[in-house]
């Protein structure tokens, strides 16, 4: 006899398995490949990504384009988190139609769209000429702040969400106590609604990092071969140079780099969930 | 003369003054002209069915909801326009909205953090607090750890430590159970009383309100109907509302048929019924009687009424008698301590003094 908990986790088999043969299996192989030498089992190829200068400067700039997009979105979002989470009626379903509905526009019709607004005639550099800011066209398309800014834009909605629930289920009651008890709004935000919202934020935070270190579409639509990416390295690799040691290489940096994102963001809201 | 002589009392009388205060939810009228007066030190319930607008005058005092017009006035100091954090009006809430985040001790030092205090400045006021609702030596555990009346009392605590002008308690015992609620309402009387805290409950039941405070407000529809001390709120309810909100009665509705020397009689469907009043004959009434006040060897001068004896509840200290007249009006007759002798089904006639008749004009 089986107990009933055990059962009921048999529900979980097709989901696994499901992952295990379409997403698991191939990864161990593809993996495996970056481990396999001529003679048996060998680093070389890790040894030789981290010693090429050119792999450094992509890697840093993944995870600088990452960790910023992140952050931009962050202080994008909260604010309009914090909003939502007060809105109520009507403005909450127009708050939620503006976040998704731009998600079920393709990012390529997006990136098209911005080429319009940053390319040195468009129309951010004929407004900046316009009322004077510069004299000549600012180069704004291929740059890493059109990368940071487009991405931040295109993952806002999985940092919004995260810290929209979070600050909707706060109960509201807090924030007045806060305010009887002497606490301005300010106080009242800092070291209480704040601190509140951090799984949230944790949350959204690594959603959006997550993406951001692994995004490819939209790098090379915005700023192309110029400034590549881990993503468009691996592409490279596979398609162009033919090179599956150094793209299952590529490939297992960026896993360790997600996963560890995965674990720490983990211990950190369960850090903060256990104070709460 | 007498309005002049009114507005020249101490100001101790008025230490608040809700003045005019009103308020509307998308054009529903949930408050009109409400005048609220509290004295200095006193302990005052806000009582009334839910929706009746207590907890929204509650919320108005504290600076939690803005009036569409009216004054608070506390001290002497028109509040009306401040926000909720310059009022000096501490709350505790029904849930006690104690920081899940925040220790014991940090819950109770918020207030003082919040108005600048250093944290090695706050220990000493924060212990004492704590020491006060006996709750010093769960300083550093996490509120989440507390029992509902652990958490009450650091929500009392946090609320007291600032010295605040006034203190409002929203339903503060509703989510303890029956014998800690007592426990916590004689700790807690006692304690403002100490303190000289100027307090105001908002509650549904009227045993808690007359055990904690000194004059009730019973509020219906957003309006006070009556602000009474509970021994005057119980013997002479201003309104059949108040009647029926502050302790058990048993009411039958009639008319004035005749009218002698302050005693109107009133036709019932199940007898005629005398008590002290003016009322002129024709005047639809509503006449009730309060249980302990129905003996059953009534007198001959007494109001008289025939009932069914359909129950007989023993309670230890008091036995309950419901009976059932042949109006189906049911009447409770509750005699102190354990009776024995009577019977279910049989018929016995009720009587109550001509004084104890609580009348009432209703509409026709």
């Amino acid at each position: 006899m089986i107990a009933r908990s055990n059962r009921i986790a048999l529900l979980a088999v097709p989901g696994l398995a499901f992952l295990a043969i379409i997403y698991a299996l191939p990864l161990v192989m593809l993996l495996f490949k970056s481990i396999q030498g001529a003679e048996g089992l060998t680093l070389v190829t890790y040894i030789d990504f981290f010693r090429d200068e050119f792999n450094q400067t992509v890697l840093w700039r993944t995870l600088r384009v990452a960790l910023l997009t992140t952050l931009l979105a962050l202080v994008i979002a909260y604010p309009t988190a914090f909003a939502m989470a007060r809105a109520k009626g009507i403005w909450l379903t127009v708050f939620m139609v503006a976040l998704v509905l731009p998600m079920s526009l393709g990012v390529i019709v997006k990136a098209f769209a911005w080429s319009i607004l940053f390319r040195s005639n468009g129309f951010l550099n004929t407004t900046l000429q316009a009322i004077g800011m510069t004299d000549g066209p600012v180069r704004m398309l291929f740059t890493e702040t059109a990368l940071i800014v487009g991405a931040a834009n295109v993952f806002l909605p999985f940092m919004v969400l995260p810290i929209y629930s979070v600050l909707r289920q706060l109960n509201s009651s807090l924030p007045e106590a806060a305010s009887s008890l002497g606490a301005t709004p300010w106080f009242r935000f800092t070291r209480v609604t704040l601190p509140l919202s951090l799984p949230g934020v944790v949350a959204g935070s690594a959603f959006t990092f997550s993406l951001a270190i692994s995004m490819y579409v939209i790098p090379s639509l915005i700023v192309g071969e110029r400034q590549q990416t881990l993503s468009m390295l691996i592409a490279r690799s596979f398609l162009y140079l033919r090179n599956e040691p150094l793209g299952s290489t590529i490939s297992a940096v960026l896993l360790a780099i997600a996963i560890f994102v995965v674990l720490f963001s983990s211990w950190l809201a369960g850090r903060l969930g256990a104070r709460q | 003369m007498f309005a002049q002589a009114t507005e020249q009392r101490p100001p101790a009388h008025r230490y608040l003054d809700v003045v005019g205060a009103a308020k509307s939810f998308k054009g529903t009228v949930v408050m009109d002209n409400m005048n609220f007066r509290v004295a200095k030190g006193e302990l005052v319930s806000l009582l009334g069915p839910s929706g009746c607008g207590k907890t929204t005058l509650l919320r108005i005092i504290a600076g939690l909801l803005e009036a569409d017009t009216g004054d608070i006035i506390l001290g002497g100091r028109n509040v009306s326009s401040l926000p909720a954090h310059k009022r000096n009006i501490s709350v505790v809430f029904q849930n006690y909205a104690l920081f899940p985040h925040l220790t014991v001790a940090e819950n109770v030092a918020f207030g003082l953090r919040a108005r600048g205090m250093s944290k090695s400045d706050v220990k000493a006021p924060v212990a004492e607090a704590l020491a006060l609702v006996r709750m010093d030596t769960f300083a550093d555990r996490p509120v989440s750890a507390l029992s509902g009346g652990q958490q009450q009392r650091v929500a009392v605590a946090r609320a007291l430590v600032v010295s605040p002008d006034l203190l409002l308690l929203d339903e503060p015992f509703s989510a303890l159970d029956r014998k800690l609620r007592e426990t916590m309402q004689i700790e807690l009387k006692a304690l403002l009383r100490s303190r000289g805290i100027t307090a105001i409950f908002v509650t549904h039941d009227q045993e808690e309100a007359m055990g904690v405070s000194d004059r009730i407000a019973v509020m219906n529809s957003g309006r006070i109907e009556q602000f009474a001390d509970p021994s005057t709120l119980y013997a002479q309810p201003a309104s059949p509302f108040v009647m029926d909100f502050v302790g058990l009665s048993t009411r039958l509705t009639g008319h004035v048929i005749a009218q002698a020397d302050g005693i109107a009689t009133v036709k019932t469907h199940v007898g005629k019924v005398r008590a002290n009043s003016q009322l002129v004959v024709g005047t639809p009434v509503q006449v009730g009687v309060r249980p302990e006040l129905i003996t059953p060897d009534p007198s001959t001068e007494m109001n008289q009424i025939k009932v069914q004896l359909d129950d007989v509840m023993t309670l230890g200290s008091k036995t309950v008698l419901h009976g059932v007249t042949t109006g189906a009006d049911k009447f409770l007759c509750e005699l102190p301590g354990i009776r024995t002798g009577y019977a279910r089904g049989e018929t016995v006639t009720w009587g109550w003094a001509v004084a104890d008749t609580l009348i009432h004009e209703v509409p026709a």
